[in-house]
């Protein structure tokens, strides 16, 4: 047993994040409830209720396996959604290549029946959200919901700023038109 | 009327605030005069709205995925027996300012030297053994050393995480020690066990001695490490911990490495 490597001490660090990192599942289990509800909507919204689960569980399974690179300079949440995001672009890479479906398709919200004026507007929005085309969901999601900026963005799919920003506007017209009813 | 898609194409970049001022102000000057594409604006004013109020509502998965992760997680913790998690490990450099890391030949020496003395460990334990004879570890075999008083009080079963069952335990009397790992008290009962062993040490093979040796100065150089690592970071929770649990390990290697000693009388 050696003791070895310098870095410098953050105090304040959250003690079950300390925890989970030296091994202890029962904190790493606090950390996944106290999570877990914001990471599976963000997976919900990318990929669809179908793959939410699985990837869900990857990327909690991830965290473990990286919890020794977290090096608390920002809060565990903000590094944990941000590890989320790379799982789940990753997954989205690899499902959109099993499937085929590179392409979007501009006419998806034309195929929703659901009405507008659903009691349930909650519900109606994260199914309108789920049926936004690919390339303008992901944009939509992570900048809209999620707070991204176009550049953070960019950077995270290696896409143009610009394209962003007009994925970005598609998916909002098509969601007004589902909303709307415009 | 209707919508211009020349200048509804720009509102989204207008509600981020991504258009240049001569922008803004031209399609400012166009909304007011064009109903259609103001209306435009303002749903897509509420559909941003609502896209941020569902990022603050975070709904959880309806099945419990818990079960699923943790069975994943100690699949591969088995799969990394001996060194688990190293990458968690590495997790307190942002908590402390050293990091533990095990070699194999370190693991191999340690996994070694533990076969070796739970023989002894297990001749202290059994039933029946009195007291005084785990007490007598010391190679003289004068039966009333004073080494395993001052080892058993040093063994704090609250520090060390565990309960530890004492000469008296052994003695049928289950009582469990509470004394405190207090330094005066520690230092005490390691000087001790070291004495006795320097005194039997010739009584193991050179193999066994240089395997205790190995993992008595692997300790030593955990305990040090430990103890700089306190001086920056007082409070540092897991670094006590950890101290504790290597000064533990210490007493106990000396103490069953002694017992070894005896065991060869």
């Amino acid at each position: 047993m050696t003791l070895s490597g310098e870095t410098p001490v953050r105090s304040g660090l959250d003690a079950d994040v300390a925890l989970a990192a030296g091994g202890d599942t029962s904190a790493f289990e606090r950390l996944y409830q106290a999570n877990v509800g914001r990471i599976h909507s963000l997976t919900r919204r990318m990929l669809g209720t179908h793959e939410a689960d699985e990837v869900t569980q990857d990327i909690f399974v991830r965290t473990w396996q990286k919890l020794g690179q977290f090096r608390g300079e920002s809060a565990f949440s903000t590094w944990l959604h941000r590890l989320a995001v790379n799982v789940v672009i990753e997954k989205r890479r690899s499902f959109a290549i099993q499937r085929g479906r590179m392409t979007d398709d501009a006419d998806a919200l034309d195929m929703l029946t659901v009405p507008a004026a659903r009691a349930d507007l909650t519900v109606d929005f994260e199914h309108a959200i789920e049926q936004l085309p690919p390339g303008a969901r992901e944009i939509f999601v992570l900048h809209d919901v999620e707070g991204y900026k176009h550049r953070e963005i960019a950077v995270m799919l290696d896409i143009a700023t610009g394209t962003s920003k007009r994925q970005l506007h598609r998916a909002r017209m098509l969601m007004r038109k589902h909303l709307g009813g415009l | 009327m209707t919508m211009h898609e020349e200048w509804t194409d720009r509102l989204s970049d207008y509600l981020d605030g991504e258009l240049s001022a001569d922008e803004q102000r031209a399609l400012e000057s166009h909304l007011r005069t064009c109903a259609p594409c103001a209306a435009v604006l303002n749903d897509l004013k509420r559909v941003v709205a609502r896209a941020q109020a569902a990022g603050a509502v975070a709904r959880p998965p309806q099945a419990d995925l818990w079960a699923g992760i943790a069975e994943r997680i100690d699949a591969s913790r088995t799969w990394n027996a001996g060194a688990v998690a190293p990458d968690n490990v590495a997790a307190f450099r942002g908590r402390a300012p050293r990091r533990i890391a095990f070699t194999l030949p370190q693991l191999a020496a340690a996994a070694i030297v533990v076969a070796a003395v739970s023989g002894g460990l297990a001749w202290q334990l059994r039933p029946g053994l009195s007291s005084d004879r785990v007490a007598s570890t010391d190679l003289s075999g004068s039966p009333a050393a004073p080494t395993t008083s001052s080892t058993d009080a040093a063994l704090s079963p609250a520090e060390a995480g565990r309960p530890f069952r004492g000469a008296d335990a052994d003695a049928g009397s289950a009582r469990f020690e509470t004394v405190g790992l207090a330094d005066a008290q520690y230092d005490a009962a390691v000087a001790d066990l070291e004495k006795a062993l320097k005194t039997g040490r010739g009584k193991l093979d050179s193999s066994t001695i240089a395997i205790v040796e190995h993992n008595l100065e692997i300790i030593d150089q955990a305990i040090n490490q430990a103890r700089e690592a306190l001086v920056g970071d007082p409070a540092n929770t897991y670094l006590s911990s950890h101290l504790v649990e290597a000064r533990r390990r210490k007493l106990d290697l000396l103490r069953r490495a002694t017992a070894l000693t005896t065991d060869m009388d």
